[in-house]
């Protein structure tokens, strides 16, 4: 084998290497390695004059591998290993040694700092001198989506990436598609009524060419990788058929069950067969198998006999399907922080304490009381209403340490619509301060004080229980005026924080894809990569992702469904080449490797192991496990790994 | 208390203990499990059953379907055939 000749470049980064390593020492020292004939420092390697610079020392020094000593390889390694290719040599020969990220930002001291930068430096340079020139590996795509979650957020994705031409599955959990917002009575700063803008989308979703509804549905299983996901869909069985369905209403007349009805938050009741709204998407009615008295004809099947469509079918079986697609939308949503996990305002066993979805309800011309504000207690209408605001949120102590943004407008929202429902009733709102950033928000607080007459009180709100004469006493403080201030209200109303859902939860497991530390999906970058999840293919969309309101949720839809767009309109993609390889002479088809592969993507063939190269990521979990040493990924194997470790140990 | 005025649909059951043998069908396959064995016996020296907790019949007549003796009914209260109170 003929010598190499590998060329290292170190970069300054303006001061954040230099002022901690001695850039210019490290550069000199490289060129003692027995593989190095070129090496130079420059202030910005990733400028242009600083890339052009690579080029031509790879072009005049007849460079085979390159080293470049800068930040981290998430950031330039594709800048650099392009500027290999332009210079004529494979972008595999060039690696990155981070000097940065895991040398000059976490140290103080320059003379261990620089230490330290050149033992990285030097384990790359030896890595590198056995690196192999590889070539990507092309790998079909499949054009086909998926959106998991039926909200704003993946209705949206949804018709922006079939409108696009491509087709799509929408997979929901719940009878209709719809989501939260559906349940919101008027939205902020516009008070235009929610259900009139979403319901034409919905029905746009049901009526679209491309574009497959799966409801009452659930995710089980993902394999393979981007571009090619196979995805395992669940569908529960709702006995009704929605095809033969009339909706006229006659199985919920005949129905002898009563159960809480989850649309309106626990408010009103709905039978055990039910439809969860007038506009639901699809329009068919499901049967609640955990609350029917039970799936038999004989055991009541009142419901059945009453069908004269015949739309009812006790026999109807859960149905397992398989859907192949290219790119995954993850778009399920938030829940409300639950009332049960606060203690001092009555643990949700206070009457006429309510959760702000539940006051949406009660506001809404299509909810529980038609429109009317009437307390559950005793259906009168509340003279004193108190809101609470960051009730959960902000409390590292206790509760959720982070703000969930929304409850500020849509608390002011809330006593606004109060105010129009209830024109000489008093609203009181407790805050702790007010974050109202966006187009129109803080007018709209403004005039929620000043026209809407709402009275804000700058303060926590310490307890509140229920009085004898029916009234829940709240008592807290106004911080302005340093009082304690107690309130005889007729209804309380909570803002409670947004938590990542149940189902947020499960998607996250079944995808495999990371969640951060309040539970939310975690973005592969906070600001450059805000709608990519950190597996490739996979996007997110709306509050899964953290706290948003319906604005900022589209906007992320509509980002996800643009980068689907732009993964998708590729002929292929290209996969990385450094995967894992057999050594046939090694294995012994012990069938280790098989089991422990996290993308099943080594089989067995005739005794021997064999890699499936489109779906291995190179995690190299099959070299760790091989006890014979058969098995190694390309430009990271053993014999690297040891000569890096030398390096490092200063051998 | 639900703003709606829906009300879970009611039923009486009756007993006619002296047809009763005993079987224990009827206890077995309520599923709101409103009947009981009684301790007392009938003519014929069986338990018969009773109607435990009455106020959980939703009228579904399964008890009614099953009893090989014909010796159980149920009847539905009339005001509310449709489930809704007059609230």
């Amino acid at each position: 084998m003929t010598k190499k000749r590998t060329g290292v470049f170190v970069c300054h980064c303006g001061n954040n290497i230099a002022a901690t390593v001695d850039v210019k020492r490290l550069a000199e020292e490289m060129t003692d390695e027995e593989t190095v004939v070129y090496s130079q420092d420059y202030v910005y390697m990733c400028s242009d004059p600083g890339q052009n610079s690579v080029i031509q020392a790879i072009k005049d020094n007849q460079l085979d591998s390159v080293v470049v000593s800068c930040c981290s390889p998430n950031l330039h390694e594709k800048t650099f290993r392009d500027n290999a290719e332009r210079a004529g040599i494979s972008g595999f020969t060039c690696e990155i040694a981070n000097i940065r990220e895991q040398c000059a930002w976490v140290h103080k001291n320059r003379e261990e700092a620089t230490e330290k930068a050149i033992k990285i430096s030097r384990s790359a340079i030896r890595r590198v001198a056995h690196n192999k020139a590889l070539d990507p590996i092309a790998v079909p795509v499949t054009r086909r989506v998926m959106v998991i979650g039926g909200g704003i957020a993946g209705i949206q994705a949804a018709l922006d990436v079939a409108n696009a031409g491509l087709e799509v599955i929408l997979v929901e959990k719940l009878a209709t598609i719809g989501g939260h917002m559906l349940q919101l009575s008027e939205t902020f700063p516009t008070l235009d009524c929610s259900q009139c803008i979403l319901s034409p989308k919905m029905v746009e979703v049901s009526r679209h060419p491309n574009i497959k509804l799966m409801t009452y549905s659930e995710v089980q299983d993902v394999s393979g990788s981007v571009g090619n996901f196979r995805v395992k869909v669940l569908q529960k069985p709702t006995y009704v058929d929605p095809e033969a369905c009339k909706l006229c209403d006659d199985c919920v007349q005949v129905c002898p069950v009563v159960v809480p009805n989850e649309h309106d938050l626990g408010l009103t009741a709905r039978r055990a067969i039910h439809i969860p709204f007038a506009q639901a998407i699809p329009a068919s009615y499901t049967l609640d198998v955990d609350a029917c008295l039970g799936l038999n004809p004989i055991r009541c099947g009142k419901c059945k006999d009453v069908c004269e469509a015949g739309a009812i079918n006790y026999d109807m079986q859960p149905r397992t399907v398989f859907e192949e697609v290219g790119a995954i939308i993850v778009a399920t949503g938030f829940d409300l922080y639950g009332q049960e996990n606060l203690g001092e305002y009555g643990a949700g066993k206070v009457e006429d304490v309510l959760d702000g979805l539940q006051f949406e309800r009660l506001c809404s011309a299509s909810g529980a009381t038609k429109g009317h504000v009437l307390r559950p207690s005793d259906h009168k209408v509340p003279k004193e209403v108190v809101f609470i605001q960051c009730v959960g949120s902000r409390d590292p102590a206790q509760h959720c340490a982070y703000c969930s943004k929304i409850c500020c407008m849509y608390t002011a929202k809330h006593a606004r619509l109060y105010k129009h429902h209830v024109p000489d009733g008093r609203a009181y709102v407790f805050y702790i301060d007010i974050r109202s950033g966006g187009k129109g928000y803080e007018e709209f607080v403004q005039r929620t004080m000043e026209d809407d007459e709402t009275i804000y009180l700058r303060g926590r709100v310490s307890k509140l229980h229920r009085t004898r004469d029916g009234k829940v006493r709240v008592l807290g403080t106004d911080t302005l005026t340093g009082q304690n201030v107690e309130i005889d209200a007729d209804m309380v109303v909570l803002a409670l924080a947004m938590q990542p859902s149940k189902g947020t939860e499960q998607a996250a497991k079944v995808l495999k894809i990371g969640r951060d530390k309040d539970g939310f999906l975690a973005e592969a970058h906070p600001k450059l990569k805000p709608v990519e999840s950190v597996t490739a293919g996979i996007y997110l969309a709306g509050a899964a992702q953290g706290p948003k309101d319906i604005p900022e949720t589209v906007s992320q839809a509509s980002a996800a469904a643009c980068k689907v767009l732009a993964l998708l309109s590729q002929d292929t993609l290209s996969h990385a080449p450094t995967v894992a390889k057999v050594r046939e002479s090694h294995c012994t088809g012990c069938e280790m490797c098989v089991d422990a592969c996290p993308y099943q993507a080594i089989r067995l063939l005739n005794g021997k192991a064999v890699v499936n190269e489109v779906l291995c990521e190179g995690c190299g979990t099959c070299a760790g496990t091989c006890v014979r040493a058969a098995i190694d990924v390309k430009n990271v194997t053993q014999l690297q790994i040891h000569a890096m470790i030398s390096a490092i140990m200063g051998g | 208390m639900f703003f709606n005025n829906l009300k879970p649909l009611h039923g009486n059951v009756y007993v006619n203990e002296t047809w009763c043998k005993g079987c224990g069908f009827c206890v077995q396959f309520c599923p709101t499990n409103v009947l009981d064995i009684s301790p007392g016996y009938n003519a014929k020296g069986y338990h018969p059953p009773y109607a435990k907790t009455p106020e959980r019949c939703h009228n579904c007549l399964y008890c009614q379907m099953i009893c090989p003796e014909f010796a159980i009914f149920v009847k539905g209260d009339d005001e509310c055939v449709k489930g809704e109170t007059n609230q």
